[in-house]
């Protein structure tokens, strides 16, 4: 039952990926020239529709949060190298599957490279958790969590923020 | 090969991000929040434990992540349901680009399928790395994350985006002649 969940949840997150030209290389490296600014107005209509929701869910005491561990300069550095690798295949870990299912060689290849890449990752994980992940390590910090208040007092004006910024972000074409 | 045709999105942004945010939603709701480059590792473990079993055994961190190298999770048929919608997409709506080199890449370094080719496997490499270190990628950080309102996540998807600016920038420079 879980898995017919997930193998639907999962193929409607593909289709919108294609359907929306989130799995397309020009518009990809159109966001990050920043020209085209109709995937950033995506994103930021999934996060501010993300924010409140999320928070919605939690404060009503269904929500199934898994909140990642900060660990500086970890992060950073992981950040940066992932932004390096999304610049030059175009696609990230996601919408890579949904462009190889499109039938383009670029997104198999970059799934190909991924494996390797997790791959390598896996056996320097041992070296790396002793140096640089061990330094600065916060746990599962949340914003509202280190304020102590409750989340929809920050989710409800950021997913506010997000969505009002993604309506104001320049179209296609110049048209909102 | 054709360079790859730029196809126009049909869905608009406003349809897409809503649409990401109600799957998000429905995943916190029913199981857990979304997030795909942990499979890879997944897929990888479950692949070299059929083939090398004891180099498998080997990695704490693949044995750790790969739970009794099976396929057969929640989480493995979420992901491998990405490429099943993304075809039944572009089959409904006629939109395959079966050519080899992105037309933008096309333009700035031409048309030779295999350079493109090794520089994917190359960006490929970086993204994983990258989103195994940093430990989860555009939809485990950015999307249900920063969602989330954690710290980890904003900080992630701040350093993704100047990486990402800075390469593209070097990459694809402004045309200053016309």
């Amino acid at each position: 039952m879980t898995l017919l969940l997930g193998l639907f949840l999962g193929a409607a997150f593909g289709a919108v990926l294609q359907l929306s030209g989130a799995s397309s290389h020009t518009k990809i490296i159109g966001t990050l020239r920043l020209k085209d600014f109709t995937l950033m107005k995506l994103i930021m209509t999934a996060i501010g529709v993300g924010l409140i929701g999320v928070h919605a869910l939690d404060a009503l005491g269904v929500a199934h949060m898994k909140v990642k561990d900060l660990y500086l300069p970890g992060i950073v550095v992981a950040g940066l190298i992932f932004g390096v690798g999304f610049a030059i295949t175009g696609y990230c870990p996601g919408t890579a599957l949904a462009a190889a299912a499109e039938g383009k060689p670029d997104a198999w290849m970059t799934i190909v490279g991924g494996l390797f890449g997790a791959l390598t990752f896996a056996f320097l994980w041992p070296s790396l958790e002793s140096s640089l992940a061990s330094l600065g390590g916060f746990g599962p910090v949340t914003i509202h969590g280190s304020f102590g208040i409750n989340g929809l007092l920050v989710a409800l004006p950021l997913g506010g923020l997000c969505l009002w910024g993604a309506a104001k972000l320049p179209g296609p074409h110049g048209a909102v | 090969m054709e360079p790859q045709a730029q196809v126009e999105p049909i869905m608009p942004w406003w349809a897409g991000g809503l649409g990401i945010g109600l799957i998000l939603l429905l995943a916190v709701a029913l199981v857990q929040p979304i997030g795909v480059s942990t499979q890879y590792v997944v897929l990888d473990g479950v692949l070299l434990h059929a083939v090398l079993p004891e180099v498998a055994d080997g990695s704490p961190y693949l044995k750790e992540t790969s739970k009794g190298w099976t396929l057969a999770t929640y989480e493995f048929v979420f992901v491998a349901g990405i490429p099943l919608g993304a075809f039944l997409a572009a089959m409904a709506t006629n939109r395959f680009s079966v050519g080899e080199v992105p037309s933008l890449w096309a333009q700035r370094f031409g048309p030779t399928p295999m350079r493109r080719l090794i520089w994917s496997f190359l960006g490929g490499f970086l993204l994983l790395f990258g989103a195994r270190f940093g430990g989860g990628c555009t939809s485990g950080h950015m999307i249900s994350g920063v969602s989330q309102l954690a710290v980890s996540s904003f900080l992630f998807s701040i350093a993704l985006f100047a990486g990402a600016i800075l390469t593209a920038r070097c990459l694809y420079p402004e045309q200053r002649t016309r």
